[in-house]
């Protein structure tokens, strides 16, 4: 069939765009299975989902709403500050260029969110599914997956697929243990953080901002988890049905000369072509062949522009007797050579957004999960225009918060009433007889 | 019986949605970003909508004329969507011709205009079926059904299945005679497809009278056969002038 412009256009939105929605979509899919049904569940997850999120106040149901307005005010500046001083902190080891530190503790920090956060809720999983799983094959599955990741997260000698298998698997596993938060103090802490990616990256001298910089003078990695969405090579027009198809070939295997590509006849290269330079000013492409060429493991070639999301937040479940530093550290910049990058923070925090939009009912995640994407894609087309990163954050989460309340409030006594026409039920009378037949 | 008959209700509404997603949406980035921006424009039209009758909800179940002021405002709001939609992507076309002209030296074809439709129309339809039928299909994962008190032979669960798979229908090829009326200028066309609409929507107030969805729901699933027929028909008839008009060329070519 004749290639036409539908199967070129977009490859490199929908390459960010698949990771995040099947990240959300497993988060949603573990909070569904998770949720506890009985109220006194309820009562006791939350008072078990202490941590950093929840400092200073605990939410209780029966406190009246001031109260719990402040105290959720109260736990998002907390939280906020704490997650400032964390990413200065890091921008100062990176300064002085503690680089080795701070990647030896970005790959500690990935082995204790696998190991001990995601085996409570494969834990949890295995509970709820009812599948038996002796202690020693568990450990030992846990063990290895997490071991694997230790060198996934950061090396670029690992298959790019189990990289991002890796990032959208540490970024489920806080998603879901931020999900436990109670519900105004995740509103509010998603609000004050979407603020604060603002300043941190817009900010003439905000830490993401300077950090990022910093790495792209010092033409290096960030130490950090980010995601990567590599431009599809030649597997352009079956990028979008799987996304392992685009990622299977390994760093150092990019066409080494893809910048060429305009001279070169093969379709699939031009629309490479395409899709990564023409959004990207002309001086990259010209300075991109001699130095591509180059047998560079990481072909940092273009002058990248890039401002970065980056965040340190500091969860310690009060399950587990000591305390897991996570380091989740998210930055999103737009490299020319390199496809679009997502911070792990935003895949995150979308997911708590969808996460928590999950405990209410299905349309609310479906409205949210919309807006949050809209808001991606309008990030994503700022981004070709502004051509210096932007924080991702800000626009999703205030359209998901937006869209969830808009619906909560608006569209379900709507829908509820228009679809009782089927059959003239009322939800609560729905929800009543399934009530009473659940009960065993 | 829970989950499996929760997912079994999931695929009667969304199965040919996820089978035309997966095997010709998925292929290409562009409709996926089309079927994306669909959604939220109906999702964004169904929340006025809403915040306009907010204040007349919940209806009283006893009377039926308020469901008939509903339906007819929806479906009106629904087909003026449908025009904002066609104006946006008319604007739309204006680039993606002029793109395609620069990096291919073709312009769009009729079958990728169709494609556009297609993606916009089922983005129309999942939408519909994750809000009028999935919102409320969550129960059925548990261990119970529900039957209603109208509709007693029926679990209500099947019944608006049935009835999704048959707007999802409608609502995917409508959108494609739509907008290929609208590009020809076709009048027939273009009333057919909010009249399609409207009668759906009509027929399912069948429902409220008691036994009333042993009717009712056929209804509904012979209206969404008709609009699928009738976008057959006019894709087959649209086929067979492009493969006359390409012999006929090439005839020109070889002489």
């Amino acid at each position: 069939m004749e290639r036409s412009v539908l199967d070129s256009l977009g490859v490199e939105i929908i390459g960010v765009m698949s990771p995040v929605s099947i990240c959300m979509l497993l988060v949603v899919l573990l909070v569904s299975t998770l949720s506890p049904s009985s109220p006194a569940a309820v009562a006791d997850s939350a008072a078990s989902a202490t941590s950093a999120a929840t400092l200073v106040y605990a939410e209780s149901p029966s406190d009246p709403p001031a109260r719990r307005l402040v105290g959720a005010l109260l736990n998002a500046a907390a939280f906020v500050a704490l997650v400032a001083v964390a990413t200065t902190l890091l921008v100062l080891l990176y300064y002085y260029r503690f680089t080795g530190f701070l990647r030896n503790y970005v790959r500690l920090s990935a082995f204790f969110v696998l190991a001990s956060m995601g085996g409570s809720i494969l834990l949890s999983v295995l509970r709820a599914i009812d599948l038996p799983l002796d202690a020693f094959s568990a450990i030992f599955l846990l063990f290895n997956l997490s071991a694997v990741g230790v060198p996934a997260v950061l090396s670029a000698a690992v298959p790019i697929l189990l990289r991002q298998a890796y990032l959208v698997a540490l970024a489920v596993i806080v998603a879901a243990w931020f999900a436990r938060l109670p519900e105004w103090t995740t509103w509010t802490l998603l609000l004050a953080l979407a603020l604060y990616d603002l300043a941190a990256v817009l900010c003439p001298r905000g830490p993401l901002r300077v950090l990022v910089e910093l790495a792209s003078s010092r033409d290096e990695e960030l130490p950090a988890l980010v995601y990567e969405s590599r431009p599809a090579g030649a597997s352009v027009s079956n990028a979008v049905a799987d996304l392992g198809s685009v990622e299977l070939q390994p760093v150092e295997a990019t066409p080494p000369n893809r910048a060429n590509a305009t001279q070169n006849s093969d379709p699939d290269l031009t629309i490479v072509e395409i899709e990564s330079f023409d959004e990207t000013s002309p001086l990259v492409s010209n300075e991109q062949p001699n130095l591509s060429n180059n047998d560079r493991l990481q072909p940092d070639i273009a002058p990248r522009r890039e401002t970065g999301v980056e965040r340190n937040q500091d969860i310690s479940p009060s399950s587990s007797s000591s305390p897991s530093p996570v380091t989740t550290t998210d930055s999103e910049e737009f490299d020319t050579s390199r496809g679009i990058r997502l911070g792990l923070g935003d895949f995150v925090f979308y997911s708590v957004l969808v996460g928590r939009a999950a405990m209410y009912d299905l349309m609310t995640v479906y409205a949210c999960y919309l807006a949050i994407i809209a808001g991606l894609g309008c990030t994503l087309i700022l981004l070709s225009i502004c051509r210096h990163a932007l924080p991702a954050l800000p626009i999703s989460i205030t359209l998901g918060i937006g869209f969830y309340f808009l619906t909560r409030l608006l569209l379900e006594p709507f829908v509820v009433g228009a679809s009782a026409n089927l059959a003239t039920i009322l939800w609560h009378r729905l929800n009543y007889a399934i009530a009473v037949f659940s009960i065993p | 019986m829970t989950v499996s008959a929760g997912l079994g209700y999931m695929l009667i509404s969304l199965g040919p949605a996820l089978s035309l997603f997966v095997s010709v949406i998925a292929k290409k980035p562009f409709l996926i970003l089309t079927l994306l921006a669909s959604m939220l424009f109906w999702l964004i039209s169904l929340i006025v909508l809403s915040g306009a009758w907010r204040a007349f909800l919940p209806l009283k179940s006893a009377l039926w004329w308020p469901y008939v002021i509903l339906i007819i405002t929806s479906v009106i709001f629904q087909e003026a969507t449908r025009l904002i939609f066609w104006k946006l992507y008319k604007r739309l076309e204006v680039v993606l011709d002029a793109f395609a002209e620069e990096k291919f030296r073709t312009r769009l074809s009729w079958t990728d205009k169709m494609l556009i439709a297609l993606a916009g129309g089922l983005g129309h339809g999942v939408a519909h079926a994750v809000f009028f039928c999935l919102s409320l299909l969550t129960p059925s994962f548990g261990p119970a059904t529900f039957y209603a008190d109208r509709c007693s032979r029926i679990p209500f669960f099947f019944v608006s299945a049935i009835i999704s798979l048959g707007f999802t229908i409608i609502h995917t090829f409508s959108m494609v005679i739509a907008f290929n009326g609208y590009a020809e200028g076709k009048k027939p066309d273009q009333a057919m497809v909010p009249a399609v609409h409207m009668l759906a929507a009509a027929v399912t107030l069948i429902n409220l009278a008691p036994g009333g969805c042993v009717v009712g729901v056929p209804l509904v699933c012979f209206m969404g056969a008709v609009t699928l027929y009738y976008c057959w028909q006019m894709v087959w008839r649209k086929l067979k002038d492009q493969q006359s008009r390409q012999r006929n060329s090439s005839d020109v070519h070889v002489s």
